[in-house]
C-alpha cells in the first residue's frame, strides 16, 4: 500500500515537472461550429460559422477558455497537443461579462496525463509574459513573447457595455489566440482575448484578479456575474471645487457626481460626497487606486467582491470624514444595451407582424442609419432614457422587427423599424406584454401606437388573428412566439 | 412614299420647328449676370473667429434694376459684385431683400452703366410638363444652353427652410449646378437651380417665385406659411374604418399637432383631412393640382398663400364632417429648439475662465462635415428631435473648454448641455451672462442636464474675470462674448 502511494506520487511529481516545463501539453485546441441569431428576422439564424480557438485545463478536469470562442456554439470540439484526435465539449460555465467560460469535456479520457495549470499574480509591467495558443496561420500551437505594457480597466467588447481590469501586452494575440494561457514562470498570468483594431503590438489579457473571480462566482453552482457600485465618480482636481468641498491640494479623494437610478449607493452615499477610501485602499483625486504598482480606476475596488457583499469606504461628507459600507450588485438593467449572447431574442408575431425588444444587436441590424427620427428614437431610449428620464423607462423597449407580408397587413405603411409606445391602449414595457395587448382586445381593430412621430397602424382583428397560422405557414417559421 | 422621304420630310420638318423656336428665344445672355458673393463662413467650433468664403452664382433681371437669385450665401454677404457678358468689368452690387425660407433675393446695382445693354427676362406663369427644359449659364466667360430633362413636379424644403413648396425636379448629368442658373421654356423663366444631388437638379419654379415677388413689391408679403401639424397616409382601410368614417376611402390621418405657445391649435391628433382650400385629399395624402396634377397637400400651404393667410380645412372628426379654418404659421427658425439656421447675427458665444459656452444650432452640428448626421454627437442632434417650450425655447450648451488654471480637471468636457447656472435655469447665453452674474458662496455652480454624462462643475467666482482676461490673451479671443449683432 505505501509503495503504490509512493509510486502515485512520484507520477504526480514526474507529471508536474513534465509539465512545469511543457506546459503547452496542457493548452487546448478549440473547433467551435456556431449559429448566431438574425435579430431583425428572430425566428432565423445565420448560417453556421466555424472558428477556432484556445482554451487550457484546470482544475477539476476543465478547460478555461473566452466565452466569445463559445458563444453561439452548436458544437464545441477540442483537441490535446500533439493528439489528432477531437472530443466533444460542452459549456459548463459562461461569464459573457468577463468573456471567460469553463468547458467539460464528454469523455473523462481526455484528461487523462494532462495537467491543470496553476494561476499565478498580476504580472508586474515590463516583466516578460508568453502567450499560448492555435492562432490562425497554422495548425501547430504557437508561442509569442512580449512584455506587460499596462494595466488599466478596458471595455471587455464580448459584452461590449462592461469594463474589467486587463493587461496590455506587446505579444502577438491574433485571432484563435483567444482563450489561450499567458505564462510567466509556467503559471497562468491570464487569459488572451481582444486586440483593438488600429493599435499595432496591443494585445490584451484577462488578468488572474478576473479569473479568480470567475472561478470564485461558480463555487456555487452558478455565475451571477461582476457587480458594480451604480454611482458616477468623476475627479476632484478643481481647486474651487476643493476648497467649496474643505479639502486641500492633497491629491487624494474622487467626487460622487450621480448615481445609476434605484442602486443601493443612492440610499448609501450622497452626490458630491468625497471618496477617500475604497476597499482600504486611498482613492486618488483622480479616481484612480494604487493597486499592485499601477494606477487603475477605483471601479476595479468595486468589481472585486461577489455581488450581494460591501466595500468598506471612508468618505468626506460635510467637511467630515464617515466610514460606511456600500453593497454592491450585479446590474442586468442594461443587458440589452450590451452584445447578446447564447439567448436567441424573443419575438411575437401576429398578423405578420414581427413584435422584437430593442436591443444593441437589433439597431447594428439597421446600418451606421440613426439620423431618421426613427432610429434616433430607438437609439435614446437604449442608451439615454435610463440616464435622463428614468420615470419613464420601460424594461424592456419593444420594437416592430418587420412585417411579413400578407393581405391583412398589406396597406401598412410603417412596416418595420418602429418602437412601439402602446398596443390597443396598452403601454408597451416589455414583450410579455404584447400577447396580453393584442389577444384581450375585443374591438373590430388593433391599434398600435409608434413613438417618435406618434404614428399609428391599425390591424383588423379577426381578419389578423386568422392570418397569423397563414403567416407562419406561408414563411415556414416554426412558432408564433419565443418569449 | 418610301421610308428614306419620309424620314428626310420629317427632318426638314423639324429643324423648320426648330428655326422657329430658336426665333423666338430671347437673347438670355443679356438677362443673365454672374453673382460673385463673398460672405462670412463661420467656424461654430471658433466662433469669435470671422473666415470668409467666394462663390459665383447667376443673377436674372426680373425688373427695373433688379436682379433675382436664390438667397443662399446672401445672409451673411460681406462683399456682392455683378458682371455681365460672363466676362470683364465687375460691378458693385447690394442686397435690396432677401429671404432665406423662400430661397430667394434681389440685388441691385447702383452703377447706371451696369444696367445698359441689360434685358428683363419673364418669369412664367406657369411651368407646363414639357419633356424638355433649357438651363442657361456663363461658364467660363463663354454662354452655355443645354437641355435638361424633365423629372416631375414635387413638393420640398427649401435650400434653407424646413417649409415645403413646389419644386421642380430636372433630370440632368450636367455638374456644377444649383446656383441659381435660369431654367427656360418657351422664351420664357422656368424657374432658378437651387441644388442638385446625383442626377436631380432642384428649381424653384416661376409661379412661386412671381407669387412671392409680386407680394413683396406690394408690401404684403409676411413670409412663408406652413403647416405645424404631422400627418400619415390614409392607406389603411382598417385604420380610415378605425376613425369611423363614411363614404369612400379617402383623406390623410393627422397624428401630431404641437402646442404653440399664444396658439389654439385647430385640428387634433386623429382628425381626417378631407379637404385643403376646397381640394380634396386623397389617401397618400396628394390633391389634383390643377397645373401640376398630383402633389403633396403640404403645398397648399405655399401655393398662393403666406404666413398668417387661413386655409379652410374640412375634416372628419369623431364621426362626423367638419370645417375648421387654420392660420398659417409663419415659418421661422427661431421656432425649432436647434434652429436650422441663424442668420440674424454671427454665432454667439460667451467664454467664463475658459469654458465656451454656445447656443445648441444647427450650424454647429454641421461643423462636423458632409457626413454630420452620422458624425456630430449623437446626444446634441437627437434634441433635433424635441419642440421648444416655454420655459426651455432654446438650448446653451458648455461647446468647450480652453485649458487654464481655473478650469483645471476639467479640460476634457465638452459637448454638454447646460441646465442651471447657480441655480438659474439656462435657456439663452443671456441667462448664461446673467446667472453668472449671481454667484453663492465664492463659486459658480453650473450644471448640466439629468443623464449619466458629468452633472456639476464648480468655478472660483473671485479669480474667474481674471481668468477670462488670461484666457482671452492665450487664445487671442478677442472679447469674451458675442451676443446678437455686436
Amino acid at each position: 500500500m505505501i509503495s503504490k502511494t509512493l509510486v502515485v506520487a512520484m507520477a504526480c511529481l514526474a507529471a508536474f515537472a513534465l509539465n512545469a516545463s511543457s506546459p503547452e501539453r496542457s493548452v487546448i485546441q478549440i473547433q467551435t461550429f456556431s449559429q448566431a441569431p438574425q435579430f431583425d428576422a428572430p425566428w432565423r439564424s445565420e448560417t453556421v460559422r466555424r472558428a477556432g480557438g484556445s482554451g487550457f485545463v484546470i482544475k477539476g478536469r476543465r478547460i478555461m477558455t473566452n466565452a466569445h470562442v463559445i458563444a453561439w456554439a452548436k458544437q464545441i470540439l477540442v483537441r490535446r497537443y500533439q493528439d489528432p484526435r477531437p472530443y466533444q465539449a460542452r459549456v459548463a460555465y459562461v461569464g459573457h461579462d468577463c468573456d471567460l467560460a469553463i468547458l467539460e469535456v464528454e469523455d473523462p479520457a481526455f484528461f487523462d496525463g494532462l495537467e491543470p495549470l496553476d494561476f499565478g499574480e498580476l504580472p508586474a509591467v515590463r516583466s516578460t509574459v508568453v502567450t499560448c495558443g492555435y492562432p490562425a496561420g497554422g495548425e501547430q500551437i504557437s508561442f509569442t513573447r512580449g512584455v506587460v505594457s499596462r494595466i488599466e480597466i478596458q471595455n471587455y467588447v464580448h459584452a461590449g457595455n462592461r469594463s474589467l481590469l486587463a493587461v496590455q501586452t506587446d505579444a502577438a494575440i491574433n485571432p484563435g489566440n483567444s482563450g489561450g494561457p499567458v505564462l510567466q514562470d509556467d503559471k497562468v498570468v491570464g487569459v488572451a482575448f481582444q486586440g483593438v483594431p488600429g493599435l499595432e503590438n496591443a494585445g490584451f489579457f484577462i488578468p488572474p484578479e478576473v479569473i479568480r473571480h470567475f472561478l470564485k462566482d461558480v463555487d456555487d453552482g452558478k455565475y451571477d456575474g461582476f457587480p458594480e457600485a451604480g454611482i458616477n465618480m468623476v475627479p476632484l482636481q478643481n481647486p474651487a471645487y476643493r476648497r467649496y468641498l474643505g479639502l486641500g491640494d492633497e491629491g487624494v479623494g474622487a467626487r460622487i457626481d450621480g448615481f445609476r437610478a434605484g442602486s443601493p449607493a443612492e440610499k448609501v452615499l450622497k452626490k458630491d460626497d468625497v471618496l477617500l477610501e475604497a476597499g482600504g485602499m486611498p482613492v486618488g483625486s483622480d479616481g484612480t487606486v494604487l493597486y499592485r504598482e499601477n494606477r487603475v480606476s477605483a471601479a476595479t475596488v468595486f468589481q472585486s467582491p461577489q455581488s450581494g457583499e460591501s466595500v468598506k469606504l471612508k468618505v468626506w461628507r460635510d467637511k467630515q470624514p464617515m466610514e460606511l459600507e456600500l453593497p454592491v450588485l450585479v446590474f442586468e438593467g442594461d443587458r440589452l444595451a450590451g452584445n447578446q449572447h447564447d439567448t436567441p431574442p424573443r419575438y411575437f408575431l401576429y398578423g405578420g407582424l414581427v413584435f422584437t425588444p430593442l436591443s444593441a444587436d437589433y439597431l447594428r441590424t439597421l446600418g451606421r442609419e440613426r439620423a431618421d427620427s426613427s432610429s434616433s428614437s430607438m437609439y435614446y431610449e437604449l442608451y439615454f432614457r435610463r440616464g435622463e428620464d428614468p420615470e419613464k423607462l420601460r424594461p424592456e423597449p419593444v420594437v416592430l422587427a418587420t412585417t411579413l407580408a400578407h393581405p391583412v397587413n398589406a396597406n401598412l405603411r410603417v412596416r418595420g423599424r418602429a418602437l412601439v409606445d402602446k398596443i390597443n391602449g396598452v403601454r408597451i414595457n416589455s414583450l410579455d406584454d404584447v400577447p396580453g395587448a393584442l389577444e384581450k382586445n375585443t374591438e373590430g381593430q388593433h391599434i398600435i401606437e409608434f413613438l417618435g412621430q406618434g404614428g399609428f397602424e391599425t390591424l383588423d382583428r379577426e381578419a389578423a388573428a386568422a392570418a397569423t397560422q397563414q403567416v407562419l405557414q406561408t414563411y415556414g417559421i416554426s412558432s408564433d412566439r419565443r418569449l | 412614299m418610301n421610308s428614306l422621304v419620309r424620314f428626310w420630310l420629317g427632318f426638314t420638318a423639324l429643324m423648320v420647328g426648330l428655326m422657329v423656336v430658336q426665333a423666338a428665344e430671347p437673347k438670355w445672355e443679356k438677362s443673365v449676370v454672374t453673382v460673385e458673393v463673398t460672405f462670412k463662413e463661420y467656424d461654430y467650433f471658433q466662433p469669435w473667429t470671422t473666415p470668409t468664403r467666394s462663390v459665383r452664382k447667376h443673377g436674372l433681371v426680373v425688373g427695373e434694376r433688379e436682379i433675382l437669385t436664390t438667397a443662399q450665401h446672401l445672409p451673411t454677404e460681406t462683399l456682392i459684385r455683378l458682371q455681365k457678358g460672363g466676362r470683364g468689368k465687375w460691378y458693385s452690387g447690394k442686397v435690396t431683400w432677401l429671404d432665406p425660407q423662400a430661397d430667394l433675393a434681389l440685388i441691385t446695382s447702383e452703377d447706371p452703366t451696369f444696367w445698359e445693354g441689360l434685358k428683363t427676362a419673364e418669369l412664367a406663369d406657369v411651368v407646363p410638363s414639357a419633356p424638355d427644359f433649357n438651363l442657361v449659364r456663363w461658364r467660363d466667360g463663354n454662354f452655355e444652353s443645354r437641355r435638361v430633362e424633365f423629372s416631375k413636379f414635387s413638393v420640398k424644403d427649401g435650400a434653407l427652410s424646413y417649409a415645403p413648396r413646389l419644386t421642380l425636379e430636372l433630370n440632368t448629368e450636367l455638374t456644377g449646378l444649383g446656383w441659381a442658373e435660369p431654367v427656360t421654356l418657351d422664351g420664357k423663366v422656368a424657374g432658378l437651380t437651387t441644388s442638385k444631388a446625383g442626377n436631380t437638379c432642384n428649381v424653384v419654379p416661376a409661379p412661386f417665385i412671381r407669387r412671392v415677388l409680386e407680394a413683396q413689391r406690394s408690401g404684403q408679403y409676411r413670409g412663408l406659411g406652413y403647416f405645424d401639424f404631422t400627418w400619415q397616409p390614409g392607406e389603411n382601410p382598417t385604420t380610415l374604418k378605425f376613425l369611423k368614417l363614411d363614404g369612400p376611402e379617402r383623406g390623410a390621418v393627422v397624428i401630431k399637432v404641437p402646442k404653440r405657445p399664444g396658439v389654439e391649435q385647430v385640428l387634433k391628433a386623429r382628425d381626417i383631412l378631407l379637404e385643403v382650400d376646397g381640394f380634396p385629399v386623397d389617401v397618400e395624402g396628394d390633391y389634383l393640382d390643377p397645373d401640376y396634377g398630383h402633389l403633396l397637400l403640404e403645398n397648399l400651404s405655399s401655393r398662393g398663400k403666406f404666413a398668417g393667410d387661413t386655409v379652410v380645412l374640412k375634416v372628419w372628426r369623431d364621426g362626423k364632417e367638419m370645417t375648421v379654418n387654420y392660420v398659417l404659421p409663419e415659418a421661422k427658425y427661431h421656432d425649432e429648439l436647434v434652429p436650422r439656421e441663424v442668420f440674424e447675427h454671427p454665432p454667439e458665444y460667451v467664454v467664463a475662465g475658459g469654458l465656451v459656452f454656445q447656443q445648441l444650432e444647427q450650424p454647429f452640428l454641421r461643423g462636423w462635415g458632409e457626413d454630420w448626421r452620422r458624425r456630430a454627437p449623437f446626444r446634441l442632434q437627437h434634441y433635433q428631435n424635441d419642440q421648444p417650450t416655454p420655459e426651455r425655447p432654446s438650448l446653451v450648451m458648455l461647446s468647450s473648454i480652453l485649458p487654464d488654471p481655473v478650469n483645471v480637471g476639467y479640460q476634457d468636457v465638452r459637448m454638454l448641455i447646460v441646465d442651471q447656472i447657480n441655480g438659474r435655469k439656462v435657456a439663452t447665453l443671456a441667462d448664461v451672462v446673467a446667472a453668472l452674474k449671481e454667484p453663492k458662496d465664492g463659486v459658480q455652480r453650473i450644471q448640466f442636464m439629468k443623464g449619466d454624462t458629468l452633472q456639476t462643475i464648480l468655478l472660483d467666482a473671485a479669480t474667474l474675470d481674471e481668468a477670462t482676461q488670461r484666457v482671452l490673451k492665450r487664445y487671442g479671443l478677442p472679447a469674451d462674448k458675442r451676443l446678437g449683432k455686436s
